[in-house]
């Protein structure tokens, strides 16, 4: 372990020294000339200008009217991909091995005024690799095929106080971005918590329409329908709603200056019945005996300087009848997370981080509760043109209450976008 | 049913929205000349072209000549005392050393004079944009009673009253007596010559890479980053030539100054003013368009904080900048010497004595 550790760091180290730096450059960035900067704090995760930016339908805020077109500018596609190598470490075990943790294939732009789209496509990725015969070949790939995002975006409706998203969306309910968060190896777990017979992940992307808009007093809102199927053709016919309602104090958004506050919730219809036909030719069943559930939770985004700290708390409950553990009482949990990120170095070419999951389900369920304690640090390569190449280390620890469970995580990657 | 009714009255809205993007009613400001519109992307930082010259205005070394002299020729004022020169100095980098421009009879007006170096290059004239050309602009300072006080009149009654003008009028244009149209093709050619290039950023660009120190190359990193200097100061003039508004109402005394708003009437606009060039800022300070910031520094810090105070019609594009100490001094660095540039035909143009002007 200490050999292969030691190893990583010299090569890391020799990379770091020798590297040729790199010019690839993202859709907007090349786009525009911009440095990655102009709208990442350190990518993925957006700053306050380039949250405005997505909030504007991809256009600069403030210069909308003047963007040229996907038709009159290079092709809008980007590709991110993320080789490296893992260890990870159980009670009962040790693993390590070199993957392609994710592969995104990304194409955005604006196709005439305040009209823009778009694309995200996560090609399947195979692992073991394609000569490894034992049980799981082909069956359980790092990464499945699916189109995450495919969305239009209608913005300026009314001025920014209206916009609308229709598609397939990470949708606005999400206080901080999983997408563009910086960690890779530990996913914010509330959002992935499932619960007993409830098909819905609240940090899943989701197939519906949104409108959203900000005012000058600071407040930004959301509302949204949407299947609340996780991306998928809905599973019964009554759509799931959420709204989301943030106040921003000081200048800036709350992503890398000034502070945020906001609540969300989302409700919902699950079936307890599915009935597993397929009535429409589009995929959609008429799953029946609908009962309702709902997530509600509040937020907090603090800057200091380089700091920022992201807190966000979250209350779920499930109607009894979809509580196949307990079936007399309706399922409840709560969780979380707080998240320190420090832009370090100038032009914010390192990154460090500290996060803390924690997800508390019924003392009756076996999952039993969870805690997460994650670090890393992230190193951007690259020239002024475009810095899109991150030397990416992450360590997690989660344990869970339950048979005193724990998972320790290592993972180094080096998370490219071009 | 009723999410449904809401439904479908959410997607009459979209489609009503698009339909209606194809057939908007005419904005309430006429739209800017094609010209003005620069287009966004690519935004890339690059060396100048060449300076675009109108056909109608060709340059010549005569006219170019012509130009120069009426450029530092007092007796275009009402009381011969101002020149363009007098606020478009040479020596403070083609603007001027107050924080705000004093025309005729010592007034101070609300804007400081933005700069002539590289004015060719901008879509709009003036810090408003109310002249589309040269031309337009050169007319306009005759006659505000602010600065020269003059009328047109009375200013080709003096031209048209020196044989030496007159002379140089006719071999320049081919005709007498001067018109307006004539001292303004004149000054404007002159001030196509006014450009500034060779600076160590434009050395850069082509490919030189020691041109930079490595704290200016950070700078410049910044400028197209994390600064968000170049969401307006970019391509090759490093300016958007549109307007925003930084939040740096005027303080009192002075009178509030609504800027683009004075010739769109439109409420967006107002305390929007043109984003100058970032060529050879060093050499004219103080900054913004009332010269609220007194060194570049200063100006650094001002954009850091996301702006100025008065946040009523802020453009969106301001945002604080979270830059640490060594980040603005990159930036500074950058600012101060890679975008300097090296005419010294340009930074040295001397004011031509008075004993010289045509008689």
């Amino acid at each position: 372990m200490k050999k292969v550790l030691l190893s990583l760091l010299l090569v890391s180290i020799i990379f770091l020294l020798f590297a040729d730096r790199g010019n690839a450059i993202p859709a907007f960035a090349r786009k525009h000339s911009f440095n990655c900067n102009m709208c990442h704090t350190a990518y993925p995760k957006l700053n306050d200008f380039g949250q405005r930016f997505r909030d504007n339908g991809y256009q600069i805020p403030g210069q909308v009217g003047g963007e040229k077109s996907i038709f009159a500018t290079s092709p809008p596609i980007a590709i991110r991909a993320l080789p490296g190598y893992d260890i990870y470490k159980t009670e009962c075990c040790k693993m390590n091995s070199f993957h392609i943790f994710g592969v995104d294939i990304l194409a955005a732009g604006v196709f005439h005024e305040n009209l823009s789209f778009l694309f995200i496509y996560t090609p399947r990725i195979d692992e073991p690799a394609a000569d490894y015969t034992g049980p799981q070949d082909g069956l359980n790939p790092r990464q499945l095929a699916s189109v995450e995002s495919a969305n239009v975006v209608f913005s300026n409706v009314i001025d920014n106080k209206l916009n609308f998203r229709v598609g397939r969306f990470e949708p606005s309910y999400l206080p901080f971005s999983a997408k563009r968060s910086y960690y890779l190896f530990s996913p914010y777990e509330i959002y992935d918590f499932a619960t007993p017979m409830n098909t819905f992940i609240v940090g899943d992307n989701q197939l519906g329409i949104e409108a959203a808009g900000h005012f000058k007093s600071g407040f930004k809102y959301a509302v949204g329908f949407m299947n609340g199927n996780n991306g998928n053709p809905d599973n019964n016919n009554n759509k799931d709603i959420y709204f989301r309602l943030l106040k921003t104090f000081g200048r800036g958004d709350g992503q890398s200056a000034g502070q945020r506050i906001g609540i969300f919730g989302i409700y919902g219809m699950q079936p307890t019945s599915f009935y597993g036909s397929i009535v429409s030719p589009f995929g959609e069943t008429d799953g029946f005996i609908n009962k309702q559930f709902y997530r509600i939770g509040l937020d907090a985004s603090i800057n200091w300087s380089t700091l920022n700290f992201q807190f966000l708390y979250m209350i779920g409950k499930d109607d009894k009848a979809l509580n196949t553990l307990r079936p007399t009482e309706d399922y409840e949990y709560s969780g979380g997370f707080a998240q320190i990120d420090w832009a370090v170095m100038k032009n914010n070419r390192l990154v460090l981080s500290l996060l803390y999951n924690w997800v508390f389900p019924p003392d009756y369920d076996e999952q039993g509760k969870l805690k997460t304690y994650s670090v890393l640090g992230r190193y951007y390569l690259g020239n002024w043109e475009a810095v899109n190449v991150a030397l990416h280390l992450e360590y997690t620890y989660k344990g869970r209450t339950i048979c005193r469970f724990r998972e320790d995580i290592i993972g180094m990657v080096i998370d490219f976008a071009f | 049913m009723r999410r449904e009714l809401l439904s479908i009255m959410l997607l009459l809205c979209i489609i009503v929205f698009v339909v209606s993007a194809e057939e908007k009613p005419p904005r309430k400001a006429p739209p800017l000349p094609d010209v003005a519109v620069h287009s966004l992307g690519p935004q890339k930082l690059a060396p100048l072209p060449p300076v675009p010259v109108p056909p109608d205005n060709p340059q010549t070394p005569m006219k170019i000549l012509l130009g120069k002299q009426l450029y530092f020729d007092t007796r275009l004022s009402a009381d011969n005392n101002e020149s363009c020169a007098s606020c478009h100095d040479p020596a403070m980098g083609w603007s001027d050393k107050g924080p705000t421009s004093v025309g005729i009879k010592s007034q101070v007006g609300p804007r400081r004079a933005p700069p002539v170096s590289n004015s060719a290059y901008m879509p709009l004239q003036f810090w408003d944009g109310r002249a589309d050309t040269l031309e337009e602009q050169a007319k306009g300072p005759i006659i505000n009673p602010k600065e020269m006080g003059n009328t047109h009149e009375k200013m080709l009654e003096t031209l048209n009253s020196i044989p030496g003008y007159v002379e140089e009028f006719e071999t320049v244009f081919g005709k007498i007596p001067i018109d307006l149209d004539q001292v303004a093709k004149a000054i404007a050619a002159y001030e196509r010559t006014i450009v500034t290039t060779d600076s160590p950023f434009d050395r850069y660009a082509k490919g030189d890479k020691t041109a930079l120190t490595p704290l200016e190359a950070q700078g410049l990193e910044i400028f197209n980053g994390k600064g968000h200097c170049t969401a307006c100061h970019w391509g090759p003039n490093f300016t958007d030539g549109r307007f925003h508004n930084l939040g740096a109402k005027n303080k009192e005394p002075m009178e509030d100054d609504l800027g683009r708003y004075a010739v769109t009437k439109n409420d967006k606009d107002k305390r929007a003013f043109k984003t100058p060039t970032v060529r050879d800022v060093a050499s004219r300070p103080p900054y913004l368009h009332n010269g609220s910031e007194q060194t570049l520094w200063d100006l650094v810090e001002f954009y850091n904080r996301g702006g100025g105070d008065d946040d009523s019609n802020m453009d969106p594009l301001m945002v604080p900048l979270g830059l640490t100490k060594g980040e603005m001094e990159a930036l500074v660095a950058f600012m101060k010497v890679a975008v300097t540039s090296n005419n010294p035909e340009v930074a040295n143009e001397k004011p031509i004595p008075p004993d010289e002007f045509p008689k």
